[in-house]
């Protein structure tokens, strides 16, 4: 069943996108990322138009960390104060994106930055948590008691000013270092098209040093936050949101929230990180690819000729 | 002996199109439009039709990759004016025995005669001691650049050329085909049917077919264009709801 999408102006298959929209969901639930990372990639190799595909990507999203934030706020696993703090940074930092974004797209450049970033950050950020996490799995394998977690938090993180509370995290650490972090994942967000989780987990497990149980509800809900207010700056400043794309995916993509949500209890922490590292060095990969390898056609046509 | 015969009247072609108005709707998957026409010749001398479609002028922007320090990065865009965002060239034979090459690039008859350039390129200068000599800092490559636009055109189903795309079905009766692909752009396009005999066009016929959005693709793409901002806060209203509806549905099962 074809649909003919009218701010992509190409014909897709709609099926395909609700079950893809329900695959990237599931995967989202389970490891508390978007799965934005994962759905851009695929959209462009459909055809539809890049600058369309990071648009609508973040309005899907939305809509599935929208889905699987319920269900982590309910087990009380959300700091929701972190997350406004980390969301604050976000915001400025989706403005910021867009505008960069535009920019690039005049130069011509989006589509290589858009490669690089994907390369570079998935690519190190997967390989880290791979290393790190099948390290863990070893370990209990041989029956060796787990690596202890240093509680040596870095010192700089409590010597910046503007300390701040956040009892759900049983922390009381200064506001910039969660701030500069939302704002570089807000940046990524408007540029790459995803939420951002996969830079955002890691980066609270082992730089703000939260509690693992908090981690992903709280990544998630800064994502909504994000990814919300990047999908209404690229519709009201780049008119790329296709909306019928984005319902599609979304109409999958909350249902397969909640089946991952649910699966996730059932796996090992260390297991999950070990599995999402793989996936996202896999992409990583994939997308700088095409950096490395002489191209088969020379030319490519851009979007946005004016 | 010399006498009263009339003069012939001129030769002429006559052409029409199945659907003159295509519908861009949800289940828009491209068209296929039948021209259909006829030449009007008592002399009966040998005649050759060419049709050109010509859609909504579009720029096109095209890089090249190039290699710096072993990775593939894409060049500075270059800017190509006067390329239709669809095009078309059918023929009952090859257009190089039709006509000769000054009258298919006067007409702009085959997507090698094709009148697309990028003036930002343009640069007058002195060589060779002639003054005002027109180049183009692409240099020698210039070509290569071009006939990129029309290959990438070509794939994507936007540009066609069809030697054998104009078939004489009885006598002077003709049809050939246009196939629309799902990414052709919107608005006005021409069709222009010419009639060539002896190497030289000697009747003309333009027929105008448009493109347009219609029902829901149309109400969408307009609200999305004329008021963004309440187009992206509605979109996000729409996924954000439906995420919390897809928790609650959860939680009663």
């Amino acid at each position: 069943m074809d649909i003919y999408l009218p701010i992509a102006e190409v014909s897709v298959n709609a099926l395909l996108l609700v079950v893809l929209g329900a695959a990237v969901g599931f995967i989202s639930g389970l490891f508390g990322i978007g799965g934005g990372f994962l759905m851009t990639p695929v959209l462009v190799l459909l055809g539809i138009p890049p600058a369309v595909a990071v648009a609508s990507e973040a309005n899907h999203v939305a809509a599935s960390s929208m889905s699987s934030v319920v269900s982590y706020g309910r087990k009380r696993a959300v700091d929701f104060r972190m997350g406004g703090v980390l969301a604050a940074g976000g915001a400025a930092g989706s403005v910021l994106g867009v505008e960069v974004f535009r920019w690039l797209r005049l130069l011509g450049q989006a589509d290589l930055v858009v490669s690089v970033s994907y390369f570079v950050f998935l690519g190190v950020i997967g390989g880290l948590m791979l290393t790190e996490s099948l390290a863990a799995v070893l370990r209990r394998r041989r029956g060796e008691p787990a690596k202890r977690r240093g509680d040596r938090r870095p010192p700089w993180l409590y010597g910046l000013p503007l300390k701040m509370r956040f009892p759900r995290s049983r922390l009381y650490i200064s506001v910039i270092p969660p701030v500069v972090l939302g704002l570089g994942v807000g940046v990524l967000s408007a540029i790459m098209g995803v939420g951002g989780g996969f830079i955002l987990v890691p980066a609270m497990i082992y730089v703000l040093r939260m509690p693992a149980a908090v981690v992903v509800g709280t990544s998630l809900f800064q994502i909504i936050i994000t990814t919300g207010l990047t999908s209404v700056l690229q519709a009201g400043r780049n008119q790329t949101v296709d909306v019928v794309l984005a319902t599609l995916l979304l109409a999958g993509g909350v249902l397969g929230a909640q089946f991952g949500a649910k699966a996730s209890s059932r796996f090992r922490a260390e297991e999950l990180r070990a599995l999402l590292g793989l996936l996202v060095f896999l992409v990583g990969l994939r997308m700088g690819f095409g950096l490395f390898v002489a191209p088969e056609e020379p030319f490519i046509l851009m979007s946005g000729a004016n | 002996m010399a006498d009263a015969l009339p003069p012939a009247p001129p030769a002429a072609v006559a052409a029409a199109l199945t659907e003159t108005n295509v519908r861009v709707t949800s289940s828009f998957r491209g068209a296929r439009i039948v021209l259909y026409g006829a030449v009007f010749d008592p002399t009966a001398r040998p005649s050759d039709v060419v049709v050109i479609v010509r859609g909504p002028e579009q720029p096109v922007r095209v890089a090249r990759k190039v290699q710096v320090a072993g990775l593939w990065l894409n060049s500075r865009p270059v800017v190509f004016q006067g390329a239709p965002g669809f095009y078309m060239a059918a023929s009952n034979r090859p257009l190089a025995d039709i006509a000769g090459f000054a009258t298919l690039r006067r007409l702009g008859a085959g997507v090698d005669h094709l009148a697309i350039n990028a003036p930002a390129e343009r640069r007058v200068e002195t060589r060779y001691g002639v003054r005002d000599m027109v180049v183009s800092r692409l240099g020698t490559d210039y070509l290569a650049w071009r006939r990129a636009v029309v290959r990438l055109k070509t794939r994507a189903g936007l540009y066609a050329a069809d030697e054998r795309g104009v078939r004489f079905v009885d006598g002077g009766l003709f049809r050939a085909e246009i196939a629309l692909p799902a990414g052709a752009p919107t608005g006005v396009y021409q069709a222009r049917v010419l009639l060539f005999q002896d190497r030289r066009p000697v009747a003309e016929r333009v027929r105008t077919l448009s493109v347009e959005k219609a029902g829901f693709e149309r109400a969408l793409y307009l609200l999305a264009h004329d008021r963004p901002w309440s187009y992206g806060l509605a979109s996000v209203a729409v996924a954000l709801a439906a995420g919390w509806a897809a928790s609650v549905a959860f939680r009663r099962s």
